[in-house]
């Protein structure tokens, strides 16, 4: 069953490689893979590898295990295609989502944590070699700047979480802050960077 | 205490983010959300920003992943569709029963140990979680231990209440001690740990005060073949040599 969606408008970004004709949307593209549909398999995976990828690995840092996650989130999208509900949010959303709940479980186990301590006391990569070959230019700009609208606490808050990993009890022991003005920095923060990228939910 | 309903509503931005690391309270806003449909939209809404912020993080994947997914694809079955009558359990409680490496392991060494190791364990878990920014260097140590291919968990009681649960690895020569249940002591008062041997006794550390009844995990180094652990009560501070009767003597060798 195909349900279109208006948000795929969104998703359908001008910027994303064109492919083959007859270009599938991302919701669409699940459904055949739920019957498991092999060529709609990788149709995802061009689409959304990368940022499955960039995310596992803001999170994880480690190169070989941010592969590893990777490899367990894509296959997770395959195996699991028929539990994806378009009713509740976009193939890219659900996606993602599975993506950084497993790089937050690998980095919140007691053993990455004590591998990721290990890397963080290592030179960080500089930032154009971990940039190379982006296709996701324009996405980018428009996070930074929206990022960029926030307070500082929103936002030192939101990267910290969301690609530094920690939880919001971390986040307020990093920030100094109470529980509770964490909490309400977020949800503020979110709010006004949904406002700011015009996503609908 | 429960949180009113004004600060459950509150938690959709650091739900959206997975930075709620406690189980309970993450069970509680995904009831939340079964009731509350302007959260659920809010949820959608926010959702959808980090998928964007995802999208802003692409980076090129490394080629040779291509190909192990698509391998990883051809041999695994899919699952079938639910006929969704009853409420699914949480994702991310499947995961952590999935959860691979070193926590299943120990997970069953701790069943053998009895109930008492599983909380006592649950309380290392979140106490390392929890201390990212200081004693690193004794998480990772910790952490060796937990993962170290040899590592056992004992439980015994102590002549003081409750259970001592010691995960112990003779190739890192070091154990973790926690506790759970032990009589309260005054402020004058500690509990020291030992390492006891006939050749010689070597205090081991002194167990942190207790939090709901459990100490944090106690890192002794330094183990030695035919060590056994004590545990007696001392003046605060601690003492060079045991002074009283221990409450707990347990071998730690195979």
């Amino acid at each position: 069953m195909m349900v279109m969606d208006p948000r795929d408008i969104h998703e359908a970004r001008p910027e994303a490689a064109p492919e083959k004709g007859g270009e599938q949307n991302l919701d669409g593209l699940l459904a055949l893979v739920a019957r498991g549909d092999e060529p709609a398999f990788e149709a995802v995976y061009a689409r959304l590898a990368g940022a499955a990828y960039g995310l596992i690995r803001k999170v994880v840092r480690d190169p070989a295990q941010s592969e590893e996650v990777a490899q367990e989130v894509l296959l997770e999208v395959w195996r699991t295609a028929s539990r994806f509900d378009p009713a509740k949010g976009s193939a890219a959303t659900w996606v993602l989502t599975i993506a950084h709940r497993r790089a937050i479980d690998r980095v919140r186990s007691v053993t990455a944590t004590a591998a990721r301590d290990q890397m963080a006391a290592e030179p960080v990569p500089a930032s154009d070699e971990v940039a190379e070959a982006v296709e996701a230019s324009l996405d980018r700009e428009r996070v930074r700047h929206c990022l960029d609208g926030l307070t500082e606490l929103q936002r030192e808050s939101i990267t910290l979480a969301y690609y530094g990993g920690y939880s919001y009890r971390q986040v307020a022991a990093l920030l100094g802050a109470t529980l509770s003005s964490i909490k309400t920095r977020i949800r503020d923060g979110l709010i006004r960077m949904r406002d700011c990228l015009g996503v609908s939910g | 205490m429960r949180p009113a309903r004004h600060d459950l509503h509150l938690l959709s931005g650091v739900y959206v983010l997975d930075a709620i690391d406690s189980d309970i309270e993450r069970d509680r806003f995904e009831r939340h959300l079964g009731r509350c449909h302007t959260c659920i939209a809010e949820v959608r809404g926010l959702r959808e920003v980090t998928t964007r912020m995802a999208m802003a993080a692409a980076l090129q994947p490394p080629p040779a992943l291509h190909g192990r997914v698509l391998a990883a694809v051809r041999r695994t079955r899919q699952l079938p569709p639910v006929a969704d009558t009853k409420p699914r359990r949480g994702p991310w409680r499947e995961r952590l029963a999935q959860r691979s490496g070193w926590f299943p392991r120990l997970a069953l060494a701790a069943a053998a140990a009895g109930v008492a190791a599983a909380v006592v364990l649950g309380v290392i878990l979140a106490g390392t979680q929890h201390q990212l920014s200081n004693a690193q260097a004794e998480n990772r140590a910790i952490a060796r231990v937990l993962a170290a291919p040899d590592a056992r968990v004992l439980a015994q009681s102590t002549a003081a209440g409750g259970t001592a649960v010691v995960v112990v690895s003779s190739a890192e020569r070091a154990l973790i001690v926690t506790t759970a249940g032990l009589r309260p002591l005054p402020a004058s008062k500690v509990y020291e740990a030992w390492l006891i041997n006939p050749k010689r006794t070597r205090p081991a550390g002194l167990l942190p005060a207790p939090q709901g009844g459990r100490t944090r995990p106690l890192l002794a180094t330094g183990l030695m073949p035919g060590d056994e652990l004590g545990l007696t009560v001392e003046p605060a501070g601690g003492t060079a040599k045991p002074t009283t009767t221990p409450i707990l003597v347990l071998p730690l060798s195979t």
